[in-house]
Parts: structure tokens; C-alpha cells; sequence
């Protein structure tokens, strides 16, 4: 379980403002929100890539944040996070990457079988060829095979959570619904709890046990896809029916043009 | 008048403010960088295969570019000598000149000037780009500490790397200036010797190697911390490189101007 208590984050300005969540284990949690409102920032903070001026952040009852080193270190073992652009090592290839995702003690046995097999197994699940890829390095994969591989990364050493961080943002429709898939696949197969940044409220709505939007820097609405879909919230309801509010957007600037064309002698 | 006086004072005093305040807060997170490399190095957490391949890329890598530099610092220190001494002070002196003048300050100076161009830009630019596309985090994220992975065997090789550089460019440096002293002035080996041994300290070359081993240490510890400092994008990242090197430059020159007062009196 994760548990976001009051937390507070602010870089030139205030960023979350008071933010209180909870991730049941097992859960898949998507958060959407407007750029900038603080989504990645919140995610940051579950293993202390960010720390919060305020608050705490707990995994499983330990506080991320009250923790020595040495804890910190395991919690950060429980927790496999994939970034928005993969942030694969460049200097690595495929193989090399993958493995250090693994533990210390068995990245260390990079060159044995049982190492190998694991890092093929990685590849498969999120369904790359090893054979294809294995020795590539990152410059030579396409933009969704390097989502791929990062995702391949963060399950390898079977984490007890994933974290991601915008996982379709510059994929085209078909990698789109191919990470979403993986996404849910993970799910099914490793019951993993899964927290997910995203702008996608499609792909939100579809992977998701609950949804939450941030706003300003605080939570507008937590609740699961169907009550998303049928909140008031005006808020919500621009983000459940994007088509529909960009649309109503559009009509006004176009009304707003007619009338200053009116209003010229 | 005397407001715009004040005005100029203030904002004189606020500069200087500003500049001292930058100088203090770099010289503590370099402190604090160089505490954190020892700590890895003395808990064995440094790989010895990533010491081995940065001392492959700082050192083996340099020598041509070092080399030819010793050479050049040679010769135009054996040549303009060489033109100076002609008819007034006995040719064999210029023996002294050269080999002081290389041991001393043109063999460590010079060849940390070529580390700073080669391995101190590289470092920056290469540590600055991971920071910006997140692979920091990403270790981060893995359970791996990124002064232990990243900064540690790029320091501990500039270390051990630059004194035997700083060896090979003194020795180049003075049988560089021996060769153009017998072509420009017609001054034989023999005497070229004579003159070097005449003023001779065998401190002098443990000078020169220490100066080595400082700038082998301060270098990579710079390229480091400004690497890991790198905000923004590729612009973020060019000017921390350009930073760095100037930078290492003036930390390069300040350390040399401190080493006469400090252990040839």
C-alpha cells in the first residue's frame, strides 16, 4: 500500500499543495491532470527522487522519507518506475540495461545463464525479441521499443510496484494500445500495484481500478473510471470528453473573431 | 550624485555578495562530493572494471594529445631560451631553463590544460546530458547510487592517471627541448645535461607529480559536480560544460599559483 500524507512540494512556486492519497496494494491508480500541475512531482516523491518540503510519503507502513539509507535503498527495490522518454543508459545496450534492473548481487552475475534468462524473460513479457535486441544500444531503437525496454527494466526484478511516468506521451495510436495492454498484462500476471501518469484519459479510463485528477496542486476527484465518467465536476467532465470541450473551446474563440469583425467600421 | 555613489556601492558590494556566496556554496557541494566518493571507494562499492575502463579513456586515451603538447612546450621553451641566452649566459644553462621550466609548471599545467579539453569538457557534457534525460534518476530508482556508479571511477582514474601523464610529458617535454636545442642553437646533448643536472633538486620532479595528482583529482571532481548540477535541456547542458571548463581553468591556475609559496621555499 502507498500512502501519500499532506504532501507539500514547491520549486519557484507551489507545486502540490496538500496532497493525500492511497494506493491499495494490488490497485492500478492513473493520475491525469493538466501539464504542470504537479503529476510527475507527485510520482517523484513515492521513491524519493523528489522530496516533499512537507509531508510524507509511506510503502507498506515505512516512511520513505524517515527512513536511513539502507531502507531507503530496499523500499526503492519494491518500487520499479518507467520514465517518459525510457531514460535508457546510453553507453549500455540492451542487455546491460535490463540487468540493472536486477539486484546488485545478481546484476554482479551479469555473464551467467540463469541472468541471461531473466533479462529474455523481461524482453518477452513486454514483447520485444531478445534475439533482435538484445546486444542493440538504446540510439538504435525506435521510440517504442525504448518504452519498452525501460518497461523491461522496471519489471525484471519483479517489483512489488510500478510507477509510470507518462508511458504513451510522443507514441503513436498502435504502441499507444500496445503499452496499454502491457500495462494491464503486468497487472494480470504479477497483481503488482501500479500508479500511472498520464494525459491519456483514454488510456487512463481503460487500465485504471480508480482515477484521480490533480488540479492546482491538489486532488479535484478520486474515484473509479465509471464515476469519472459520470462526475459533474466541470473540471472532470473537460477531461472525460476532451472532443467535446475543445470543441466548445474552439466555437468561442470563433464566436469571439466573428464579433470583433462585426464590431470594424 | 551621491545617490548614484550609493547606488554603485550597493550594487558593487552586492556582487561581490553574490560571486563569494557561489564561490562558498560550489566549494561545500565539492567538499561534500569529494566525502561521498571516499565513502564509496573506502566501502567497496566502486567497480573496479568501471575504474579500469575510464583509466582505458582519461589515460591511455590522453597520451598522443599529451605527448604532442610536452613536445611543443619543449621546443618553444628550448628555442626562445635558446634565442635569449645566445652571446650573454653560457649555452649549457639553457638545460636548467628547459627542464625546470617543463618539470615545474609546463609539463603538470599543460597537461592538465589537456584533460581539462579532453576528459573535463567529455565528463560534463556526458553526466549533464544523463541528468537532463533523467538516467540519473534512473539509477536513482534502481537502488544505485550514482557517486559510487558514475563519479567515483572517473575520479579515482583521473587521479591515478594524471601524475603518470604528468611523468610522460615532463620526460617528452625535456628530450623535446634537448633535440631543439642541439638543431636551433647547436647545443650538444652532453651539455644540454650538464647544464639540467647543474640546478638539479630531485624534489623537483616530486613537485611536478604532485601538482599531477591534485589536478588529477580536482579535474574529474569539478567535470563531476558540474555534470550532476545540469538543468535544462542541451542549452542547460552547454553551459554547465562551459562553466566547468572555465571553472577548472581558474581552480587549475589558483592550485598552481599556491604550489611555489607552499614547497619551494
Amino acid at each position: 500500500m502507498i500512502e501519500y500524507i499532506d504532501v507539500y512540494k514547491a520549486f519557484d512556486q507551489p507545486v502540490l499543495s496538500g496532497v493525500s492519497l492511497t494506493v491499495e496494494t494490488g490497485e492500478t491508480l492513473s493520475i491525469v491532470g493538466p501539464s504542470g500541475t504537479g503529476k510527475s512531482v507527485l510520482l517523484k516523491t513515492t521513491n524519493g527522487l523528489l522530496v516533499p518540503d512537507r509531508g510524507d510519503v509511506r510503502i507498506d507502513g515505512h516512511s520513505v522519507y524517515g527512513s536511513d539509507g539502507g531502507t531507503l535503498q530496499q523500499i526503492r527495490r519494491k518500487v520499479g518506475y518507467v520514465f517518459q522518454y525510457a531514460a535508457l543508459f546510453d553507453s549500455m545496450n540492451v542487455f546491460e540495461n535490463v540487468v540493472t534492473g536486477l539486484p546488485d548481487g545478481e546484476a554482479k552475475r551479469a555473464r551467467s545463464p540463469e541472468v541471461l534468462r531473466k533479462v529474455c524473460d523481461a524482453l518477452e513479457d513486454v514483447n520485444l525479441d531478445p534475439g533482435l535486441i538484445l546486444w542493440k544500444v538504446p540510439s538504435e531503437l525506435s521510440g517504442g521499443m525504448r518504452k519498452r525496454v525501460g518497461l523491461a527494466r522496471a519489471i525484471v526484478g519483479r517489483p512489488e510496484i510500478l510507477l509510470y511516468d507518462e508511458p504513451v506521451t510522443g507514441l503513436d495510436p498502435v504502441n499507444t494500445a500496445t503499452i496499454s495492454r502491457l500495462i494491464l498484462e503486468i497487472r494480470e500476471r504479477t497483481h503488482v500495484t501500479s500508479i500511472v501518469v498520464t494525459h491519456d484519459i483514454e488510456q487512463a479510463l481503460e487500465i485504471s481500478d480508480r482515477v484521480a485528477l490533480l488540479s492546482h496542486g491538489k486532488l479535484r476527484f478520486v474515484g473509479t473510471p465509471a464515476d469519472f465518467r459520470a462526475s459533474d465536476d466541470p473540471v472532470v467532465r473537460a477531461f472525460a470528453d476532451r472532443r467535446a470541450a475543445a470543441e466548445a473551446a474552439l466555437q468561442l474563440v470563433e464566436r469571439e473573431e466573428d464579433e470583433e469583425t462585426e464590431e470594424e467600421p | 550624485m551621491k545617490t548614484l555613489a550609493r547606488r554603485t556601492v550597493v550594487g558593487l558590494l552586492s556582487r561581490i555578495g553574490r560571486t563569494s556566496e557561489t564561490v562558498a556554496r560550489h566549494a561545500g557541494e565539492l567538499t561534500f562530493l569529494a566525502f561521498r566518493v571516499a565513502v564509496a571507494t573506502l566501502t567497496g562499492r566502486v567497480a573496479l572494471r568501471d575504474v579500469l575502463n575510464q583509466l582505458q579513456s582519461i589515460g591511455v586515451g590522453s597520451i598522443p594529445l599529451v605527448g604532442v603538447t610536452a613536445v611543443l612546450s619543449g621546443v618553444v621553451t628550448s628555442q626562445q631560451g635558446g634565442y635569449q641566452f645566445t652571446s650573454s649566459i653560457p649555452l649549457y644553462v639553457l638545460g636548467s631553463v628547459v627542464t625546470s621550466s617543463v618539470i615545474l609548471e609546463l609539463g603538470p599545467v599543460m597537461t592538465a590544460f589537456v584533460l581539462i579539453g579532453r576528459v573535463g569538457a567529455r565528463i560534463t557534457a556526458e553526466l549533464g546530458t544523463m541528468k537532463v534525460s533523467e538516467q540519473i534518476d534512473a539509477l536513482h530508482s534502481l537502488g544505485r547510487d550514482p557517486v559510487a556508479v558514475l563519479a567515483a571511477p572517473r575520479i579515482i582514474a583521473g587521479t591515478i592517471a594524471m601524475p603518470l601523464l604528468v611523468g610522460l610529458a615532463d620526460f617528452v617535454g625535456v628530450f623535446a627541448g634537448l633535440v631543439a636545442a642541439r638543431f636551433s642553437i647547436g647545443l650538444g646533448g652532453e651539455s644540454f645535461l650538464f647544464g639540467a643536472r647543474l640546478y638539479w633538486h630531485s624534489w623537483d620532479l616530486l613537485y611536478s607529480i604532485t601538482k599531477g595528482f591534485v589536478f588529477g583529482f580536482i579535474i574529474p571532481l569539478i567535470s563531476v559536480h558540474m555534470g550532476f548540477g545540469t538543468q535544462g535541456g542541451a542549452e542547460g547542458v552547454g553551459r554547465a560544460t562551459t562553466s566547468a571548463v572555465v571553472f577548472m581553468i581558474i581552480t587549475v591556475l589558483v592550485i598552481d599559483a599556491t604550489f611555489p609559496p607552499l614547497f619551494l621555499n
